[in-house]
C-alpha cells in the first residue's frame, strides 16, 4: 500500500538524516580525514535519493483528490514529517559546505582541531547505506571535488524544499503529531523501527541485578535443600 | 540542524567581531608546533550498579579510582594552567588577563571543562580541558533553532530515562507545546541519532555527547546563568559591513569614498571635549536632585510632593535654581514655559516680540499634525514674512529668497532657515540684553528659596505610607473624607 511505503521510506530517510548529522559533527575536528568525506558524500546521495523518491509518493498521494479524511491526514502528517526531515538535511548540508571550504584537508594552512575524537565513521556511513560495510575508494584529490559537488546538491535541495512547498500546500499547524510527549521513553512503540534504545540502555543493568537476585536465590534454595536432606537423615 | 530564521540585522558576524577574534584564538591554538600543549588523559568509565531494579546511573571518573570497569581510552585535552601559559607567552599579557580572556573561551563554548562541564570556568590548575568541534562553534552563528533544541532534549530523556533537570523539564514541555506538529518527527530523530551513535567507540560517543552538552548549556543557559550571547538592540548599517574576501574594483572604490568621508567630518578636540563636559558637570552640579538633595525633600523619601508641586511648568513663583538655570544657555529659557513667558514679556517692553511669535509659530508647525501644514504654512507667511505684514520679522534676504522658494511646495521643515536665523538674532542680542535687565534682577531676587523639611526628631517612625485612593473610591468617598482631617499633612512626630 502507498502509505506503508510512504511510511518505510521516511523511516529510511530520517535514519540517513541521522547518520548524515553524525557525520557532519566531525567535520573539521580531528577525525577529519579523506574518509570522512568520502562517506559523508554517499550518505547524502544516499538521502538525496530516498528524498526524491518519498517526495514523489508523497505529492501523488496529496494532489489526489479522492483521499479519505482520515487518509488525508494520516499523508499530511507523514508530509509534515518529510519536510522537518529534509530541512534538517538541507541545514546540514550547508554546514557541511561551510566547513569543509573552511577546513581543507591537504592545506595545512588551517589544522585541523583537536576535540579528541579520533575513531573511524565507517559503521554510521554502512547504517545510513543499509549494508554491512564500506569500501573507501577515494582519489587524493576527493574532497576538493566533492565541495563543488556539494555546492550544486545544496542548491538542488533547496530547490526541492521550494517546489515542494509549491506544490502541496499543507497547514503545519492542523497536523495532529501521534506521538505525546515523552514518546521517546517508550521503547518499540510508536511509528519508528523496533528495538528502541531505551530498551537497550535499561536492559544491561537490569540484567545484573536480575542475575544478582537469581543467584541468591538459587543460593537459599541449595541451603534449604541440604538442610531438608539432612533433617530427613538425621530423623 | 533545523534552519531557523534568518538571523536579524545585515551582517550577524560583523556585529558580533568578538566571536570571530575567539575563532582565530582557538584556531592558533590548534598549531602542532606552536599551539598549547595537548596531553592525552585516560577516561575511564565506571559504572556503579545500583541495588534497585531497573535504575541504573553510570558515572564518569576522569582519571578516577574505584572502577568496576575501566575502559582505557587516550583523548587529547589541555591543562588550564597550559592554556594560560600559552595566551600570556602569544599575547604578551599579565597572568590576570590570560585568566580572563581563557574564561570568556570557555564561557562562549570553544572549550569545555572535563570534569565539571556545568561550570563553565578557567581554572589555572591541572584540570583538563578540550576543544569543540567546529560545527558548534559560536562564530558561525548558525541558528539553534527549536526543534535541534526538541531532538536535543528527546535524546537526553532516553538516556537518562525521564530524569531530566528541572530547567529542561520545563524547556520539553514548552517545546511539546509549541511544536507539537512536529513531535514525530523529534522522537524519530532522537531514536535514531542514538542508534547511529552507537556505531561509535564508546569513548568518542562520551566525547561527542558532552559537545553537544556545551553547546545547549551556551545557547540555552540554565537559570541564573547569564547568557553569553544577548546583544542588546539591533544597531544600524553604521558597523555592519560585510567583510568582503575578494577585493575587486568595487571593494576599493567603496573603501576610498568611505574615507574620504570620514576625513570631510568635523572633529572636536578632545581637550575641548573635555573642558566642556566638566563646564557642565560643574554648572549643573548644583542642580541635579541626586547629586545635590532636593529642596523642600525628596518625595519618594519624604512622602510628600511638595517638590513636584513648587517644580510645577506653570507655578507662579519659581524657585531660585530654576531662574539660576535659565542663565546657563538660551535654550533652558526657552524649553521652561514660565522663562518663555517672561522673556516674552521683555521683549515686548523693547518691541520685538514678534521674534518670538515667529519662533513659536515655526515650532507649531515642525512638530504639528500633518494635515494642518499648508495652512499654518500660509498663516505664519501672512502674518511674519509678508512684506507689508502686521508683524514683519527681519530676515536678511538671502534666508528670505530661499524662503520663498520653498514656499512653493510648503513641507513642515520649510520654515526652518528662517526660525534658525530669528533663533541665533535673539540668542545674540536679546538674550544677553536680558540676562543684564533689571527685569530678570527682580526675578532673581524674588525667586523662592522652599526651605529644607525638619527630620524628625525619632527618625525611625515614620509616617506609615498610604497608597492612593483610585479616583472611583475618592469620588465616593468624598463627603465623608471632607469631614476627616487633612490627608497628607505633617501629623505626628
Amino acid at each position: 500500500m502507498a502509505r506503508e511505503e510512504c511510511k518505510a521510506l521516511l523511516d529510511a530517510l530520517n535514519k540517513a538524516t541521522a547518520c548524515y548529522h553524525h557525520l557532519v559533527l566531525t567535520v573539521g575536528s580531528s577525525a577529519d580525514s579523506q574518509n570522512l568525506r568520502e562517506e559523508l558524500q554517499k550518505t547524502r546521495q544516499k538521502a538525496q535519493e530516498l528524498a526524491v523518491a518519498a517526495r514523489a509518493q508523497l505529492t501523488a498521494a496529496l494532489r489526489d483528490r479522492g483521499l479519505g479524511a482520515e487518509e488525508r491526514a494520516e499523508f499530511e502528517r507523514l508530509w509534515v514529517a518529510f519536510s522537518g526531515c529534509l530541512d534538517l538535511l538541507e541545514a546540514d548540508m550547508r554546514r557541511a559546505l561551510a566547513l569543509g571550504t573552511a577546513f581543507p584537508l591537504h592545506a595545512p594552512r588551517r589544522p585541523l582541531v583537536h576535540t579528541g575524537v579520533t575513531g573511524g565513521a565507517a559503521g554510521i556511513a554502512a547504517r545510513a547505506l543499509s549494508v554491512r560495510s564500506l569500501r573507501h575508494e577515494a582519489e587524493r584529490d576527493f574532497d576538493v571535488n566533492d565541495l563543488r559537488e556539494l555546492e550544486r546538491e545544496v542548491l538542488q535541495v533547496g530547490e526541492m524544499i521550494h517546489d515542494m512547498e509549491m506544490k502541496v500546500n499543507v497547514p503545519r499547524w492542523t497536523v495532529q503529531a501521534r506521538q505525546a510527549a515523552g514518546a521517546e521513553l517508550l521503547s518499540g512503540a510508536g511509528a519508528s523501527s523496533v528495538g528502541g534504545v531505551s530498551t537497550e540502555g535499561r536492559r544491561r543493568p537490569c540484567d545484573l541485578s536480575k542475575a544478582l537476585a537469581a543467584a541468591v536465590f538459587s543460593a537459599v534454595l541449595l541451603v534449604a535443600v541440604a538442610l531438608a536432606v539432612c533433617v530427613a537423615k538425621l530423623s | 540542524m533545523a534552519a531557523g530564521p534568518a538571523p536579524p540585522g545585515g551582517c550577524p558576524s560583523a556585529q558580533r567581531p568578538h566571536l570571530s577574534k575567539m575563532e582565530r584564538v582557538v584556531v592558533s591554538m590548534q598549531d602542532p608546533d606552536q599551539g598549547v600543549k595537548m596531553r592525552s588523559q585516560r577516561l575511564l568509565i565506571t559504572v556503579i550498579p545500583h541495588a534497585v531494579a531497573g535504575e541504573g546511573p553510570r558515572r564518569l571518573g576522569w582519571g578516577a579510582s574505584g572502577p568496576a570497569l575501566a575502559y582505557p581510552h587516550p583523548s587529547l585535552c589541555c591543562a588550564g594552567s597550559d592554556i594560560v601559559e600559552w595566551l600570556i607567552q602569544k599575547y604578551c599579557i599579565s597572568e590576570e588577563e590570560a585568566l580572563h580572556l581563557g574564561t570568556l573561551l570557555v564561557r562562549h563554548g570553544y572549550l569545555y571543562p572535563l570534569r565539571d562541564p556545568l561550570s563553565l570556568l578557567l581554572q589555572p590548575d591541572d584540570t583538563p580541558y578540550r576543544f569543540q568541534t567546529p560545527y558548534f562553534w559560536t562564530s558561525t552563528q548558525w541558528p539553534a533553532a527549536e526543534l535541534d533544541y526538541a531532538i536535543y532534549l528527546a535524546k537526553k530523556n532516553i538516556r537518562k530515562q525521564g530524569a531530566l533537570v528541572d530547567h529542561e523539564k520545563e524547556h520539553y514541555n514548552q517545546l511539546h507545546r509549541k511544536i507539537s506538529h512536529t513531535w514525530d518527527l523529534v522522537v524519530m530523530q532522537a531514536r535514531e541519532q542514538l542508534r547511529a551513535a552507537k556505531q561509535r567507540r564508546k569513548g568518542d560517543r562520551l566525547v561527542i555527547a558532552c559537545q553537544e552538552q556545551t553547546f545547549w548549556l551556551v545557547h540555552r543557559p540554565p537559570p541564573g546563568v547569564p547568557s553569553v550571547l544577548e546583544q542588546g538592540p539591533e544597531r544600524g548599517s553604521c558597523t555592519a559591513r560585510r567583510v568582503q574576501m575578494t577585493k575587486n574594483m568595487d571593494f576599493y572604490r567603496r573603501e576610498i569614498e568611505y574615507c574620504r568621508k570620514a576625513l570631510g567630518r568635523t572633529r572636536v578636540k578632545s581637550s575641548v571635549c573635555l573642558e566642556a563636559y566638566l563646564k557642565f558637570s560643574s554648572q549643573h552640579g548644583p542642580h541635579d536632585p541626586i547629586m545635590s538633595g532636593c529642596l523642600p525633600s525628596n518625595p519618594w523619601i519624604a512622602d510628600s510632593d511638595t517638590y513636584w508641586v513648587v517644580n510645577a511648568p506653570s507655578v507662579a513663583a519659581p524657585t531660585k535654581l530654576r531662574v539660576d538655570r535659565w542663565g546657563f544657555s538660551f535654550r533652558e529659557l526657552l524649553e521652561d514655559p514660565v522663562g518663555r513667558a517672561h522673556f516674552m514679556e521683555f521683549l515686548r517692553k523693547e518691541f520685538s516680540a514678534e521674534n518670538l511669535s515667529f519662533w513659536e509659530a515655526c515650532e507649531e508647525l515642525r512638530h504639528g499634525g500633518q494635515a494642518q501644514v499648508p495652512a499654518l504654512v500660509d498663516a505664519v507667511y501672512e502674518q511674519f514674512l509678508a512684506p507689508g505684514a502686521a508683524r514683519w520679522v527681519n530676515i536678511d534676504s538671502h534666508t528670505m529668497e530661499r524662503t520663498l522658494e520653498g514656499l512653493r511646495r510648503p513641507h513642515r521643515y520649510v520654515l526652518d532657515d528662517a526660525q534658525l536665523h530669528i533663533y541665533m538674532l535673539m540668542k545674540k542680542d536679546s538674550y544677553p540684553r536680558f540676562l543684564k535687565s533689571d527685569m530678570y534682577r527682580g526675578l532673581l531676587a524674588e525667586a523662592v528659596v522652599p526651605p529644607e523639611t525638619k527630620w524628625r526628631v525619632f527618625p525611625f517612625m515614620r509616617k506609615p505610607r498610604r497608597s492612593s485612593p483610585s479616583p472611583a473610591l475618592l469620588a465616593s468617598m468624598e463627603p465623608a473624607a471632607a469631614a476627616g482631617g487633612p490627608r497628607g499633612g505633617d501629623g505626628e512626630a
